[in-house]
């Protein structure tokens, strides 16, 4: 079980008040993502749930029991740091046993748990070495065999991946999400890559300045993002957003169109524009087009075998029925 | 190859002069331990200068391995450098680990710790042996009369005083003496120790990872186990460097020794080799080799102890 729930919980460190009251509910075995910019306070929601900060006010709740005043290992919890935070003068086996070893479970049962955490996690051959001679992947997975061996209720990562290359970090996302399908626990997941939320998430939290902008699934926020911020920070590369007549001629304050969504052309379209930067991803080509009248740049994607040259003329048509129509208060229509 | 014989010419003055800082000094030493050579002596007034035909083998090694205070100065140097390290590092550990919390006032609080290691040692051992250790003006003597007078005044208290009638008197303790004044030397040079470890330790105890301590106590660990798993070992290396450093300072306490008892139940190689200087400088120089001899073998025990830790 794993179900938690804050209640119009709060945070503020002296005067400034991080987190405004806010109220959330992450189902039992679902993996929560929380997505936002630099210092939106994705971090610190974690350790409000882990237990690290103490709540302002509000309550939080794991399995309908009220644990905002119960301390953080009484939580059934466990948390997954972005610098790793092993112990670095005891070996991988020692660190995977830490928590186990502190609840008391017999020396055999220790065993048998971290034999099973190293063989899931590849860790077998480096179970007696330190962590200082282990590479960025292996540290994680070991700081994750630290927190499957205490059966928790639920997992909370903060950035795990952040300080991986990043063909570890496509590896590991792998690993994790498999993880989840196999253990079915609650993870809560902090991320601002938002390719990681779309891709592990079952539900995405997406936050502003400790507001939650948005709640559900990768999908619904990429097809019907609730106001302006999520639709620009769902999706990659970010949505283009016009506005002036062109969106009056839709009935809005601003339209937005994903670069996905407009069909290029070499001579007819509802717009043009003059290429500028080209990005060829060898799948597809991004074209970023100038002097459309519409907005400073308008991003498009083609595929791969397209090729303008800079400073070429284009036409483009954007499909009528995917354009997201927002108010002049930033709200979608 | 001419281009490597340049530098080496330009070292070698450096070299060269290092070497003989060092190797006359010891080579002296070890030549007068060779030979009879005393300070005053009216029947063979030619021991009285250094000359190779007053050649005596190991004989002044003889004498002073059979002298009755040779091995009891050895083992009282051990116990005293022990001693002043056990205490230094613990003392050090918990004021270190205390003064590291944010509290008010914590800059004053630090620069008043430091204080003892800015006194001079003779004046440590002056200042502690006659104003706090000695039994009648010092707080000691103080102290004790005064728990002797609270004792006396509850003997004629109604409930209680038959319990305290049954209290012996107290003495204050004479650190002056033969049996003590080796605990006086250690308490005073631990005073004086303590904050060089606080100090050491102080700076490594900010350098501790705070996500390894907020993963601890996810993980179930109290604050003993934090302390004992977590920054026991962090201080591991600072720990070896105190005790390094100390052990080859304190093998060499002099001032304090002559301060307190003049040497009365409570000799050093040094103080020892001082003592044989007032006339034998043979036997003198032959236990300074014994000191050479004693202080490698700490250096390296010590040096294999600090390479285990570093290897852990
Ligand atoms: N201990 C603290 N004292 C004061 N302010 C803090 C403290 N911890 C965090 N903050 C502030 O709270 C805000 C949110 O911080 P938080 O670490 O939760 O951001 P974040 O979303 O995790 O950012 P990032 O993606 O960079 O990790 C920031 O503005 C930060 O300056
Ligand atoms: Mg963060």
């Amino acid at each position: 079980m794993g179900r938690i729930v804050l209640e119009q919980v709060t945070k503020s460190f002296g005067e400034t008040q991080v987190i405004p009251p806010l109220d959330l509910t992450i189902e039992d075995g679902e993996f929560a993502v929380f997505v936002g910019p630099s210092g939106c306070g994705k971090s610190t929601l974690l350790r409000l749930i882990a237990g690290l900060e103490d709540t302002t006010s509000g309550k939080v709740i794991i399995d309908g029991e009220d644990v905002t005043q119960v301390s953080p290992s009484k939580r059934g919890l466990a948390m997954v740091f972005q610098t790793y935070a092993l112990y670095p003068h005891m070996t991988v086996r020692k660190n995977i046993a830490f928590p186990m070893r502190m609840a008391g479970i017999p020396e055999d049962e220790q065993n048998k748990k971290i034999a099973a955490a190293a063989e899931s996690l590849n860790l077998t051959d480096y179970l007696d070495r330190k962590p200082g001679q282990l590479s960025g992947g292996q540290r994680q997975r070991v700081a994750i065999g630290r927190a499957i061996v205490r059966d928790p209720s639920a997992f909370l990562f903060d950035e795990p991946l952040s300080n991986l290359d990043a063909a570890l970090r496509v590896g590991m996302r792998l690993e994790i999400s498999e993880m989840h399908e196999r253990m079915k626990t609650t993870m809560i997941y902090v991320t601002h890559d938002q390719v990681e939320a779309m891709t592990m998430a079952n539900k995405i939290v997406v936050l502003q300045a400790g507001n939650i902008e948005q709640v559900g699934s990768p999908l619904d926020l990429y097809r019907e993002p609730r106001n302006l911020f999520v639709a620009g920070f769902i999706g990659s590369p970010k949505m283009n957003f016009i506005e002036g007549d062109e969106a009056a001629k839709h009935g809005a304050h601003t339209i937005g169109i994903r670069p996905e969504h407009i069909e290029v052309s070499s001579d007819a379209g509802t717009w043009s524009g003059v290429v500028g930067v080209s990005e060829h991803l060898g799948s597809d080509t991004f074209f970023h087009v100038h002097d459309t009248g519409l907005a400073e740049t308008i991003t498009v994607r083609a595929g791969g075998e397209v090729s303008f040259k800079h400073g070429d003329r284009i036409h483009l048509t954007p499909r009528q029925d995917v354009i997201h129509k927002f108010g002049p208060d930033g709200l979608r229509l | 190859m001419s281009d490597r014989r340049i530098p080496r010419l330009l070292q070698t003055p450096a070299v060269v002069l290092l070497l003989i800082w060092m190797l006359i000094p010891l080579g002296m030493t070890l030549y007068f331990s060779f030979i009879r050579y005393v300070l005053n002596n009216l029947r063979r007034p030619e021991w009285t200068s250094p000359s190779l035909s007053n050649w005596r083998g190991v004989g002044n090694y003889e004498f002073v391995l059979n002298s009755k205070d040779f091995w009891f100065a050895v083992q009282n140097s051990l116990f005293i450098v022990g001693s002043i390290l056990f205490g230094t590092v613990i003392l050090g550990i918990l004021i270190a680990v205390l003064i590291n919390k944010t509290f008010p006032g914590r800059g004053i609080v630090r620069v008043l710790l430091i204080s003892p290691f800015f006194v001079m040692p003779a004046v440590n051992a002056v200042l502690w042996i006659n104003m706090i250790l000695d039994p009648v003006l010092g707080l000691n003597g103080l102290a004790v009369g005064g728990i002797n007078n609270l004792i006396d005044n509850l003997q004629t208290a109604p409930v209680v005083g038959g319990f305290f009638s049954l209290w012996p008197e107290f003495e204050p303790i004479s650190f002056r003496a033969t049996q003590t004044s080796a605990y006086a030397v250690i308490i005073m040079v631990t005073w004086q120790w303590t904050p060089f470890a606080v100090l050491i330790f102080m700076t490594s105890l900010q350098s501790e990872d705070q996500q390894q301590k907020e993963a601890a106590i996810l993980d179930g660990a109290s604050a003993w186990s934090q302390f004992r798993f977590l920054t026991l070992p962090h201080l591991g290396r600072p720990i070896a460097i105190v005790v390094m450093i100390q052990a080859i300072f304190h093998l060499s306490l002099y001032a304090e020794i002559e301060i307190v008892s003049r040497g009365n139940g409570n000799k050093n190689l040094p103080y020892l080799i001082g003592e044989f200087a007032n006339n034998n400088i043979g036997a003198a120089s032959a236990t300074g080799i014994f000191a050479v001899i004693l202080a490698n073998i700490i250096a390296i025990f010590l040096l294999r102890m600090i390479g285990k830790t570093l290897m852990e």
